[in-house]
């Protein structure tokens, strides 16, 4: 029984929308440029920036997964957390790859891409991240969706329709202000969403006990709960795939690295990842707490088969009049930052780096826009038909895992070679990208088969990425050592000064 | 309690860290957004 009232927390949670809405309807009125649309005149500063990049990678499918780790794998399941964190640190003190990056002034990877590999690499890179990006964004709206379901009690049959309501709004302010209303709603989006994760986080605990959660951990999974090392179902091999995971995704998913693109100078990007770092642990941590007074909390047959239910579970029994409303908010905002962010940022990319080469002469700006917001619109049509639906049949953390891995392997190799590596070439590009995507498609076809599931068991999906990032580097070595260099100009007449 | 000392001291500077953070982002945000604006209406006059 969920103790949501519809007076009191439907309220605060109307209240929010409206106050949203307004907010990024707004502020259409400074886009006037494409520029403005996609990486909002490059004037977002270091604060607003620190408050959007969080606000966009804390989604509800987050806090669902987070917070499944820490019932499945006590603390050990936040550790993705912290390799996350101390990656984004190390990059944003050294600005390894984003500082070349944002120095060049493009406003998308693949754009980078081009100086050094040439216009089918760009586009090629454009193709990869779009379909890894929206294949794996295709699925946050049900989960959002499951979310609300489990914790307001709300009828089932009102779920697709109220997340198309949803994700209407969300389309209607992103369309209008591209990425500066995505930017203003962000920042009142991380101020509920923080707020709301804060004040049920400490009723948690208060309620729970500390106590008691670790002593739950210790119960049900021992030294492996708070050590991932000596974790039977994880070990050093889940360790290493989320490092490199991890690392990739601060580099080249496109809606952290948007970031960097729009802050308005290289140094306030890097700000923007110091600042921001630290960041990470909580998105793990926190839903993990949750997910452990879940385990502390509830018992087996309560939770039933899916352990991704136990947060929500928990939260519906626990949490107070006012303070669901307040939950239920900071989840909307948690999930209408992200799709915004993922929308705009898809879109940009699809703009600038699929379409742009089909254009026989440069758009105006009035076209630009207009193609970048019909393509935003498209998008949102896409999630939709695809998000909600279309019923995802399968394993859910592998699908997100496996799009994931297919844009992160060859992207991140192909962004260092393309900054640090000066014989690297397009030879060695396409084989990256090929062998990228490749091999987490075999894996996931292994797996599906009867004949090969079990050898697609014994690998394991962190065999399996760990595999994909270390031959995906090797693909962009030898393809790029492969090609001929191309001979030096000869000199007629002997050299001159 | 004592030998998950690495978890306790993490979770506590967690809370501590992000609710400091919320508060001083919430602040100097506005601030950002209020210049942002600005400078965008004063290229747009121009």
């Amino acid at each position: 029984m969920t103790h949501f009232s519809w007076l009191v927390d439907g309220s605060i949670i109307g209240l929010y929308l409206l106050v949203t809405m307004v907010a990024g309807v707004m502020v259409r009125k400074y886009v006037g440029k494409v520029e403005h649309f996609l990486v909002a005149g490059r004037e977002m500063n270091v604060y607003l920036g620190i408050a959007s990049l969080a606000a966009t990678e804390f989604g509800v499918v987050t806090c669902m997964y987070t917070a499944q780790n820490g019932y499945r794998y006590g603390f050990s399941g936040a550790v993705p957390g912290l390799l996350q964190a101390i990656a984004m640190f190390i990059i944003g003190v050294t600005g390894f790859c984003i500082k070349p990056l944002r120095d060049s002034g493009v406003m998308t990877i693949p754009e980078l891409f081009e100086k050094k590999f040439g216009p089918k690499i760009r586009w090629a890179a454009g193709v990869v991240i779009v379909l890894g990006g929206l294949l794996n964004m295709g699925v946050f709206l049900r989960t959002g969706g499951e979310f609300l379901v489990q914790v307001t009690g709300l009828n089932v049959r009102y779920l697709e329709i109220t997340m198309t309501a949803l994700l209407l709004m969300v389309a209607v302010y992103t369309i209008l202000g591209g990425m500066l209303s995505v930017l203003i709603t962000d920042f009142l989006q991380f101020v509920v969403m923080s707020g709301g994760l804060i004040v049920v986080t400490i009723l948690i605990i208060g309620k729970v006990g500390w106590g008691t959660i670790l002593k739950a951990v210790e119960t049900h999974h021992g030294a492996g709960g708070f050590n991932p090392f000596v974790n039977p179902e994880l070990g050093w091999q889940f360790v290493l795939f989320n490092l490199m995971l991890n690392t990739a995704a601060v580099l080249t998913w496109q809606t952290t690295i948007v970031r960097v693109l729009s802050a308005k100078d290289t140094k306030t990007g890097l700000k923007v990842y110091k600042g921001t770092a630290f960041f990470f642990v909580c998105r793990f941590l926190i839903p993990g707490i949750w997910g452990m007074a879940a385990l502390a909390a509830l018992t087996a047959s309560q939770v039933g088969p899916n352990t991704l239910h136990a947060m929500p579970l928990l939260l519906s029994q626990l949490l107070p009049v006012g303070i669901m409303g307040l939950l239920v908010a900071a989840m909307l905002a948690a999930d209408m930052s992200t799709d915004s962010s993922y929308m705009i940022t898809w879109a940009g990319v699809i703009y600038n780096d699929i379409i742009a080469p089909f254009r026989k002469k440069i758009w105006s700006e009035k076209k630009g826009l207009l193609w970048n917001r019909m393509t935003v619109a498209l998008i949102g049509v896409f999630l939709l038909v695809f998000g909600l639906w279309y019923p995802l049949k399968g394993d859910l953390w592998t699908y997100l895992g496996v799009t994931g891995t297919i844009y992160l392997s060859s992207m991140s190799a192909l962004l260092i070679a393309c900054t640090y590596w000066k014989r690297a070439n397009n030879w060695g590009a396409a084989a990256a990208i090929a062998f990228g995507a490749v091999i987490p498609v075999t894996f996931l076809i292994l797996e599906q088969l009867p004949a090969t599931a079990e050898l697609a068991k014994r690998i394991g999906p962190y065999y399996s990425g760990i595999a994909t990032y270390l031959i995906v580097g090797a693909a962009m070595i030898i393809g790029s050592l492969l090609k001929p260099q191309p001979k030096a100009p000869a000199l007629e007449g002997g050299a001159h000064a | 309690m004592l030998k998950h000392w690495f978890w306790n001291l993490m979770s506590a500077a967690v809370i501590i860290w992000y609710s400091t953070i919320t508060v001083y982002v919430a602040f100097k945000g506005w601030k950002d957004i209020k210049t942002m604006l600005g400078n965008l209406a004063k290229l747009k006059d121009e």
